[in-house]
């Protein structure tokens, strides 16, 4: 919290005026709801209690009509609320969030529902996403209106202004009411030591009163419980796509792995065989040569099979572990990488598999852009989550631009709700983060 | 000599099997199993062995785990392991305990059956035999070591041979240098390296050890 500094009133003055411009807009954003809540109140209760006035009704029989009397003043209330709230919420929740960003830098970004696309059914029908219509036009119309007040966000602004009216507008109004108060009691009462007393209460409380936005604004005023599902379910719906892309684009760039390397140079051997077997007898010299040729070309289909398969699965990987497997890395970088473990058995296959090409890449990286000379890895398994932090002395400047190695692997990690966070100053160090949330197997 | 060959795939132990006797050996035992290759090093004791790295039945590194823990009762039991793919950190493993006796290869050099041959004469003679692949990773890595920063490029390049396993004479022909004078540069080399002068095949083993040892990725 900011406080004044003692000592200078200049400072004082201008966190008092503040203060007191923001207690007045909290004041204005939400006294709508309780002022219609308290005119319809007033009046409600005005006609309502008239209708026993007088009555000479047993006390009994007068107690349940009042009750019920103030039973139909409730649910004037509420109406009148209800009828405010779907006009207004949403302008005064969005103006409430404008102020929240400015002065808290909070960003609470919401979406409101989008006004459906009317479209025209073959049977001449309009649909609205609700009911066929007539025509467009009273399509397009209740396709507005659905979207405006059908919307669980304008319900969630609308709780907000009732838990605002009863919690930020106390608080906020106060020190301009003191002060207009005191103004109030000195002028046209002429009584200076109350209206002064009051008046320096205000002031005093102005710098901390509009505080109190914070703690509500941060429960209310974001995106509703309902639409934070819709927009997991949008994030994993995305996540599928994308793993279902790259799982094509792998399995072709395997394909074409064996289509043009290992299975080429097996059909070659074929034919090499072939001419051996057929000039053995004529031509044994010749013969020897080709076979020697198919030899040397078995050797390349197996090196290129190893290196496919490395690519897949890494054979370490599968043999050892993660944590074996990533000191192998190590050994084969060409710069130095020291490897701490806090990994106490292994972690699901998958996520195994995920890390490690991360840290893979990550170190691809560190060679090839960060002209470091010491990388330090740590892995460590601690509350459900695996995290891999590659540090090095590097040139810094790291960052995940689209297209990028660090995108793409904060693309895969993501499909297992991982995190890759980065802290790359320029000049150095850089420690990148991927974090994994898993159990062990 | 009586050799025992571990490897799954009936294909590969058969034609190893068959190798190995048209080089005149005894194959004393072929096994497909990781707790059957440890049985069979135990009982047989054989001049060398052939094990594949990944075997039944976890299909991980069930053959590596029994050629160390096989080593562990009998130190120095010559074991040349075979796997498809080579890593510095099994090479590291398997040369840990200083005995020697090691081979360490991909598969696809059986195709050469001579040089295969010479390789298991080497481990069976309690020498090395490093993968190529494995000696060129590890003369990528940037020296730092302190031993090892002493040696000058010419002296690097006949340890990596050494690690190879190769012997003075196959040194000599392959940096087409006299065999005095590599066993010149041995000679530096040990003395750089502190490897004061006992029995010549160990101190090579122990040559190659430092090598990696100046390559320890970690504490």
């Amino acid at each position: 919290m900011r406080v004044p500094v003692g000592g200078n009133p200049l400072r004082w003055g201008a966190e008092i005026a503040l203060g007191l411009y923001r207690s007045v807009v909290l004041t204005l954003l939400t006294v709508l709801l309780p002022t219609v809540a308290g005119f319809v109140g007033f009046g409600g209760s005005l006609v309502a209690y008239s209708w026993t006035k007088g009555s000479t009704a047993p006390l009994a029989v007068r107690a349940l009509a009042s009750l019920g009397e103030t039973l139909v003043i409730v649910v004037w209330i509420a109406a009148g609320v209800w009828m405010v709230h779907l006009l207004t919420s949403r302008q005064l929740a969005q103006a409430a969030r404008r102020v929240t960003r400015r002065w808290l830098a909070l960003e609470l970004e919401v979406s409101y529902r989008p006004v459906f696309p009317v479209t025209r059914m073959a049977t001449g029908y309009w649909w609205d996403g609700v009911e066929y219509q007539k025509s467009e036009r009273e399509a397009r119309r209740r396709a507005r209106m659905q979207a405006r007040f059908h919307d669980p966000q304008l319900h969630w602004d609308g709780l907000w202004g009732v838990v605002a009216g009863v919690t930020v507008l106390p608080v906020a109004a106060l020190p301009p009411l003191a002060v207009a108060g005191g103004g109030y009691l000195i002028a046209a009462r002429g009584l200076p030591l109350p209206g002064v007393a009051a008046i320096v209460a205000g002031l005093a409380a102005a710098p901390f009163a509009w505080r109190v936005l914070r703690p509500v604004a941060v429960r209310f005023l974001g995106t509703t419980p309902q639409s934070l599902f819709g927009r997991r379910v949008r994030q994993l719906e995305a996540i599928r796509a994308d793993q279902t892309q790259a799982q094509v684009a792998e399995l072709e760039r395997i394909e074409r792995g064996l289509h043009d390397g290992a299975q080429a140079r097996i059909v070659a051997m074929g034919m090499a065989m072939q001419v051996a077997e057929r000039m053995v007898d004529t031509d044994p010299a010749a013969a020897k040569a080709i076979l020697a040729d198919a030899r040397a070309t078995s050797a390349a289909a197996l090196a290129e099979l190893r290196s496919l398969v490395r690519g897949i699965n890494p054979p370490v990987l599968a043999e050892r572990g993660l944590v074996d497997a990533v000191r192998a890395l190590a050994l084969d970088a060409p710069v130095e990488v020291t490897v701490h473990s806090e990994v106490p058995s292994r972690v699901e296959r998958p996520v195994e598999s995920a890390v490690y090409f991360a840290v893979a890449e990550l170190l691809t990286n560190v060679a090839k852009h960060a002209h470091a000379t010491e990388v330090r890895i740590e892995l460590v398994y601690r509350s459900r989550t695996l995290t891999a932090t590659v540090t090095d002395n590097g040139a810094g400047g790291a960052a995940a631009a689209a297209g990028s190695g660090l995108s793409g692997i904060e693309r895969r990690v993501k499909a297992f709700d991982g995190r890759l966070l980065i802290t790359s100053p320029a000049g150095g160090p850089t420690h990148i983060t991927v974090a994994v949330p898993c159990a062990l197997s | 000599m009586r050799i025992v060959v571990a490897e799954d795939l009936f294909l590969l132990r058969d034609g190893m099997v068959r190798l190995v006797e048209a080089y005149g050996h005894t194959v004393v035992a072929a096994v497909d199993s990781g707790p059957a290759t440890l049985e069979a090093l135990l009982s047989t004791r054989p001049d060398a062995a052939i094990v594949d790295v990944r075997l039944p039945p976890t299909f991980s590194d069930e053959g590596l785990k029994a050629a160390l823990a096989a080593r562990q009762v009998i130190p120095g039991l010559p074991v040349l392991i075979l796997s498809q793919h080579v890593e510095q950190l099994y090479a590291r493993e398997l040369l840990a305990d200083g005995h020697g006796g090691v081979g360490y290869q991909l598969k696809d050099r059986v195709l050469d059956a001579d040089q295969f041959m010479d390789a298991l004469d080497r481990v069976a003679g309690g020498g090395t035999a490093l993968d190529p692949t494995v000696v060129a990773k590890l003369l990528g890595r940037p020296v730092r070591a302190d031993p090892l920063a002493t040696l000058t490029e010419r002296e690097r390049s006949v340890l990596a041979l050494m690690a190879e396993g190769l012997s003075n004479t196959a040194i000599a022909g392959k940096l087409f240098l006299s065999e005095g004078a590599i066993s010149k540069y041995t000679t530096t080399i040990f003395a750089k390296l502190g490897l004061a002068g006992d029995e010549d095949t160990n101190r090579r083993v122990r040559a190659v050890l430092t090598y990696l040892d100046a390559g320890a990725g970690w504490a």
